[in-house]
Formats: C-alpha cells, structure tokens, sequence
C-alpha cells in the first residue's frame, strides 16, 4: 500500500461521514437573503404599528397575514439556493434521513414557539411575541446545528442572546426583531460565504 | 506482507464497503435508498457489498413495509464497529512510520 493511498483512503473516509451526517447543501445566499426580507418586514411591521387609522385587531391580522407571507417567502428562498447548491456540487437533493432529522430538530422548537407566540398575540399579550421569536428561533438554529454547519449554532445563540435582553428591556420589540431575523442572518450569510462558498 | 499491515482489514479494501461502514459509524441506522444515493451505486451492487458485510458480522439489516414498499435499513454492529477502528487504527500507524 502506498502513503498517498491510505491518505486518500482516510480523506474518504472523512467525506463519507461528513456527507452522511450533515445536511450541506444549505448555502449563505440565503440566509443574506432571508436577513434583507426580514429587515423589509420589519419596516412594513413597523408602518402597520404607527399607523393610526388601524384598529387593534386589524393590526392583529395585518402582522400575523405579514409573518405568514415572510414565513413562506423565506422557506422558498432557502429551499431554491440549496437545490441550486446542491446540483451545482452534483449532490442529490432529496429528502433523505439526514435532511428529515435535520428538519425535525429544526421545525420542533419553531411550531412550539410559533404556537405559543399566537397564544399569546390572542391574550393581548403583544409586547413579549418579538423575544419569544427570537428565543425559539435560536433555539431551533441550535437543535438543528448538529445536522447541518455546526457554525449555524452562532447564529442560534446570536437570536437567543438577542431575544433574552428584548424581554427584559421592553418598548424596542421591532428593533430587536429586526437585528435579530435582518442583521444576523446577513453577517452569518457573509461569513458562511466566505468560509465555505467562496471558490 | 510488511508488519504494520496486517491489521489492514481486507474487507474493507474495497471503495464501497469503506463507504457503506463510514456512513454508518455516525448514523444510527440508514435505509437501503440513503445509503444508495450517498454512495451513488445500482441496487443490485450495494445489496452485493451489504450482503457480504452481513456474512461477515460487521452490518445488521432490518426489513419492514412502508405501505407496499419494502424497506431495509442498516446500521453496524458492534464487531463491525470493532473491525473499522481496527482498520482505521492500522492506516494511521501505516502513515505515521511511512512518514519517516
């Protein structure tokens, strides 16, 4: 046996349990993408807020009609760029075990939060719902990060720390929203480009 | 053969089986159509590898029906687990006095 051949060998190795394991075809685009919408929505969240001519439930519906459309926007978005990373590298895009882990870990903490954000937008509680976004926001980034880019943590514990001092502090919900959801994800983008897309 | 070899496992000599027994030391278990696009092979030559790697003790398979489908996964055992360290044990000591 030859050294470059058993180093090849070891470099397999590595790839395969790597690839096995790790959802990969997640790209920064998207997530620099994700970040702009989110800082549109927090402008347009904030005209609804001011505007005067609203009544509180229409408000209501307007915000939640808001998020719904961001929510399906942002999934579209990350769901093109990572089909198109994934035939660009020639990997199969599909809904393997892996990739169904990966979106189980990540979707749980979301639909618990997201349950508990409408409970609490229907009890007139409005001033918590930005940090208890956040809050399981990142947490979802976290629970998901052992099955994609571990770095996608950073992003998770950025959205947590943010949310934590939202609930303490009150009165700033869409600024906090917006570094969170908008900022965040355009650094992470940027960096995750640099790291692993560039060449 | 040269000494530091013998723990070399021939088993896993070949591309596939190595690919087959890496997937699987960091997955819990795979079914049959995962391991197939990971490892981008026909049906009928990864049931060839998985079927040797079961006669030799190292993989288990597991049979069972979504719907009509038949569905096998896999994961490794722990003489399976045994072997692979064993194999990996040995190209890294191979390397480190080839370095020399």
């Amino acid at each position: 046996m030859e050294k470059s051949e058993a180093l090849n060998t070891l470099n397999e190795i590595r790839d395969m349990m790597a690839k096995s394991s790790k959802v990969l075809s997640l790209s920064g685009t998207s997530s620099v993408f994700v970040g702009v919408f989110a800082i549109i929505a927090s402008h347009i969240a904030n005209c609804i807020l001011e505007n005067e001519s609203l009544a509180q439930s229409e408000k209501t519906i307007a915000l939640l009609s808001e998020g719904a459309l961001l929510l399906c926007i942002c999934i579209t978005t990350v769901f093109l760029f990572s089909k198109k990373k994934a035939n660009k590298n020639n990997m199969a895009f599909r809904l393997d075990q892996t990739t169904k882990q990966m979106l189980w870990h990540f979707a749980l903490p979301l639909m618990v939060g997201g349950i508990l954000c409408l409970a609490l937008v229907m009890n007139a509680f409005y001033g918590l719902t930005s940090s208890m976004m956040l809050i399981f926001y990142g947490l979802a980034l976290y629970n998901a990060s052992s099955y994609t880019y571990s770095n996608a943590k950073f992003l998770g514990y950025a959205n947590i720390i943010l949310g934590l001092i939202d609930c303490a502090t009150g009165n700033h919900a869409i600024l906090f929203w917006a570094l969170g959801f908008g900022v965040c994800h355009i650094i992470y983008g940027i960096f995750f480009y640099f790291k692993h897309e560039r060449n | 053969m040269r000494d530091e070899l013998k723990n070399i496992n021939k088993a896993f000599e070949s591309k596939v089986r190595l690919g087959i027994m890496s997937a699987l030391m960091v997955n819990e278990e795979l079914d049959f159509v995962s391991l197939k696009t990971l490892l981008e092979l026909t049906d009928g030559n990864l049931a060839s590898h998985t079927k040797s790697l079961e006669e030799l003790g190292y993989i288990e398979s597991h049979k069972q029906f979504v719907g009509r489908k038949p569905n096998t996964t896999f994961n490794i055992t722990e003489r399976g687990k045994a072997a692979f360290e064993e194999h990996l044990n040995a190209l890294e000591s191979f390397l480190k006095l080839s370095r020399g």
